[in-house]
């Protein structure tokens, strides 16, 4: 390690205002206000504000899911992750629901992880999978404090009514408001066994759920005030960055420093050694810069010189890649996965359709790039991170650096995006590495953004190839056959009713790390699924919305590769809603079309179908109007379902169209949004959303059904438009194929 | 060397090629204003230097000497918090890190352009990447404020 031992004028400001106190390093020395502040009187009217904290000492905690002010301003613990799909304000409504809470007195408390919740975010699962203990921990708590108010009174509970954060003794005018109430609330050690005692309210009685209530966060982000991990402050701290191996799975052979100590306010450089921890966890040897800005620190590394051995991945080529792949598809059988509950070797057949369908690698470019600050002591530690995972987080520090879990302590912070990209625990790994290496600093590691892409856990690349065999114009059989980058593994959801569905998966290790990505094996399942069906609809002189409908009775759940059982009658549903919605069936003029597609996410057992329109305008695919139904059971707030759909049209269809990667050398040559484009505001389709009505006892999963629908139909819409049908992604807006998908 | 942001003067020592990104937070803790790219590239970090929107992250602090900045903490003291209101209305932000750039962009457009057009928003706005795809609602709230301003 080297450190420099001089003291600059503003390292010395900045000890100086440390010592005096100040939390925000420098700024109350150098801050001289020079004139006031000038406020039109016409806007005078105040912003909203939250009170969304990390800690709140000035309330009563009632269980480790709610406190409560006296005030009577109630925080709520996040359980899950908030990275910008809106789970916050949704499992808030869920709580203050049952608790029979004041919606406007609802803040967020970004709680660390609580012990025996899994403190895990994806899949499209949190709404989902939190909605019973969100419930009972709300209606727990509500027992306490109308069971308090009630031995104020002296009057037996069931004489007390809960309402908007106040209790009533019935026929009285006496009331106790919930801030007077929560301070004398005892809660039981043992209270997470009783919240299955409590009752829960019937769905007719709900006044909060199924609302468009207004985002619990938005006050803060258009204040700039949103604490996402990147703008911490506390006091000493210290920024890094860090030089990684352009090569996964390469090592730091040597390197010299003695450019970057010199950059004006570098202060130490030292070596990070490699480890790969668990499949998203993968940690590359670099060098790492400590200075007192970000900008320095990016600066040191830019100056540093670093020799590397490369490993074996820089000899992955991708054009001799991808034709093993596709070389793979036919020379391997793969590991068989039975969708059906019995499957029979298809041999009476009149004619058999097989196409295979290609998607690229994909990166998050989430728009915060990887961050995590983090201060090492031998036997515990502190991180303070935006992550999916901070079980995983905790749980990787305890099997790397052997610090005891209840000694890791973990500040989860709301993200910039994650999109799947944080469920990478590497990340936080680096951060303390970082720390540990510098003695001890407490240090806020950056990737800039050209590190965030080059160094991204990539969607893997797949080819899917379906096969089927058909007798007087029925589908009798159905194989899916993938090759995939090494990571997860083929969802196989072969959801139409069709006898004899089959897949098989074979897995290939490419050129570097790979991770979740929105929507993740669904992604190339649904846009090969979804095209492929298409080709089978026209090549059988069939319409493809009518086509599918004869292969979704309604009242059939059927068995696909999930713990799930795929709702036919609600994809069904779906697709109608589409379709009406989106005047399916009408003419439309030449160089213009239509495409249909239908997916069902079964992780969030959600099901989307989307109706696309799309014109040649001068030889370029104009993609006009995207048309989506939704039905993702419940709903508990009809705003976040339409966000997260509207986000996530707009999400494919920048992987349509500027998706894929570029790969020389095992290494990723795009490195920033010039070269790895995403769509801009002046790209965008029309957007129509339409949540189907339902009767589901409970909220499913929303946010990665928009994804797989939208390839599908925009491609298809391409082949009604053009006659040319996509097989592979991304496409050249003028239609040809680009070369490195 | 002394910068003068929303409405206050701040003196230190700043290296002056440190672009003003970094000087707003890193150093003077003003971090409403994000970094996304680096390179000017996509609208994260945007402000305004004597009301012109400006990439914090490529231009060096001493370009800004003796020049007005004003960051998105100091927006709800202007006019333009109508934008924020507006936002706040049309329930834009997703993920948000991007919206303080598009909130700084949109005032820029709306101090040159009071009455754009729909095309002269897309035009202005185009520069401001959004990942979690919150471009229809930014159109829609952008067209709340025009339509909405007081004479």
């Amino acid at each position: 390690m080297k450190q420099k031992s001089m003291v600059s004028r503003r390292e010395f400001i900045r000890n100086t205002s440390i010592a005096g106190g100040g939390l925000i390093i420098g700024l109350h020395l150098l801050e001289s206000c020079v004139g006031e502040v000038i406020v039109n009187p016409k806007f005078k009217d105040p912003l909203p504000l939250s009170e969304n904290v990390f800690h709140q000492d000035g309330a009563t905690s009632i269980t480790d899911f709610l406190q409560i002010r006296s005030d009577g301003s109630i925080f709520v613990a996040l359980t899950k992750y908030e990275m910008g799909q809106g789970v916050s304000t949704g499992l808030s409504a869920i709580i203050a629901e049952e608790l029979e809470a004041d919606w406007s007195k609802i803040n967020i408390r970004y709680a660390e992880p609580i012990k025996d919740v899994a403190n895990i975010t994806g899949g499209s699962t949190s709404i989902l999978s939190h909605w019973d203990l969100m419930r009972k921990a709300g209606a727990f708590a509500k027992s306490l404090l109308m069971a308090t108010a009630a031995k104020e009174w002296s009057v037996y509970v069931d004489q007390c009514l809960a309402q908007k954060s106040v209790v009533q003794l019935l026929g009285t005018k006496k009331t106790l408001g919930y801030g007077q109430l929560a301070e004398k609330v005892v809660v039981p050690e043992n209270y997470r066994e009783l919240f299955d005692k409590v009752p829960l309210k019937y769905r007719s009685k709900f006044n909060l759920i199924g609302n468009r209530l207004k985002s619990k966060i938005i006050p803060d982000i258009v204040l700039g005030k949103h604490p996402y991990s990147i703008d911490l402050k506390i006091p000493g701290l210290k920024y890094a960055a860090i030089a990684r191996c352009p090569v996964f799975m390469g090592s730091l052979k040597n390197y010299d420093d003695s450019a970057a100590i010199n950059i004006r306010g570098v202060e130490k450089v030292v070596p990070i050694k490699g480890v790969v921890i668990d499949e998203a966890t993968h940690v590359r040897d670099g060098i790492a810069v400590i200075a007192n800005s970000t900008w320095a620190a990016f600066k040191g590394k830019e100056a540093l010189v670093a020799e590397w051995d490369l490993g074996e991945k820089k000899n992955i080529n991708p054009e001799r890649f991808e034709k093993e792949c596709y070389q793979l598809l036919e020379k391997e059988e793969g590991r068989q996965i039975l969708v059906d509950e019995v499957v029979h070797e298809v041999t009476d057949y009149d004619d058999t359709i097989s196409h295979t369908y290609e998607f690229p690698y994909q990166h998050h470019a989430c728009m915060e790039p990887l961050n995590a600050t983090a201060q090492y002591h031998v036997d515990s530690c502190e991180i303070w991170v935006g992550t999916q995972s901070s079980d995983k987080v905790i749980g990787n520090v305890e099997k790397h650096f052997g610090i005891p879990k209840e000694n890791v302590k973990v500040h989860c912070h709301p993200s910039g995006g994650g999109f799947g990209l944080r469920y990478s625990s590497a990340y936080a790994l680096e951060a303390l590495m970082v720390s540990e290496a510098a003695g001890g600093d407490l240090v806020k590691m950056c990737y800039s953004r050209e590190d965030d892409i080059k160094f991204d856990y990539l969607n893997p690349f797949e080819l899917n190839k379906h096969t089927i065999q058909i007798k007087e114009g029925r589908i009798i059989g159905w194989n899916l056959k993938n090759v995939m980058d090494n990571w997860g593994g083929l969802s196989a959801w072969l959801y139409y009713d069709v006898p004899n569905r089959s897949a098989n998966e074979i897995k290939v290790k490419g050129f570097t790390q790979m991770g979740a990505w929105r929507s993740v094996m669904a992604n190339a399942e649904g846009f090969s699924t979804e095209c492929f069906i298409d080709e089978v609809a026209l090549a059988l002189n069939r319409d493809p919305l009518e086509f599918r409908l004869s292969m979704l009775p309604a009242n059939k759940m059927l068995t696909v590769n999930h713990r799930f059982k795929c709702n036919l009658g609600r994809l069904r549903g779906a697709l109608l809603l589409a379709a009406r919605k989106a005047n399916w069936g009408v003419e439309l003029s030449s160089g213009s079309g239509k495409g249909i597609a239908a997916y069902p996410y079964m992780h969030g057992n959600g099901y989307g179908a989307a109706v696309t329109d799309v014109s040649i305008k001068d030889g370029t695919i104009s993609v006009d109007k995207v048309t989506l139904a939704i039905d993702c059971g419940l709903v508990v707030n009809p705003d976040l379902v339409i966000q997260q759909m509207e986000g996530g049209i707009i999400w494919a269809i920048s992987a349509i169209f500027y998706g894929g990667t570029d790969y020389k050398d095992g290494s990723v040559q795009r490195s920033n949004f010039h070269d790895n484009k995403v769509l801009r505001i002046n790209e965008i389709p029309e957007i129509e959303v339409h949540i189907c009505e339902n009767d589901e006892p409970k909220p499913w999963g929303v946010g990665e059904i928009a994804g797989p629908v939208t390839y599908a139909s925009v491609c298809n819409a391409i082949y009604a438009a053009t006659g040319k049908r996509i097989r592979k992604l991304p496409i050249d807006k003028e239609l040809k194929l680009r070369e490195n998908g | 060397m002394r910068i003068h942001v929303n409405d206050k003067d701040y003196e230190g020592d700043f290296d002056p090629n440190m672009p003003i990104l970094w000087v707003l937070r890193d150093v003077l803790g003003f971090t409403g204003t994000k970094y996304g790219c680096g390179k000017g590239l996509c609208g994260a970090c945007t402000i305004l230097v004597d009301d012109q929107p400006v990439r914090s992250c490529s231009v060096p602090v001493g370009f800004a000497e003796g020049k007005r900045i004003h960051t998105i903490e100091g927006l709800e003291n202007t006019p333009y918090r109508s934008l924020q209101m507006a936002w706040i209305k049309e329930q834009v932000p997703q993920c948000g890190y991007c919206q303080s750039g598009q909130l700084m962009n949109a005032v820029g457009l709306l101090k040159t352009n009071p009455n754009p057009t729909e095309n002269e928003i897309l035009d202005a706005m185009q520069g401001n990447i959004c990942r979690c795809g919150t471009y229809p609602r930014i159109i829609k709230a952008l067209k709340t404020v025009i339509e909405n301003k007081e004479a």
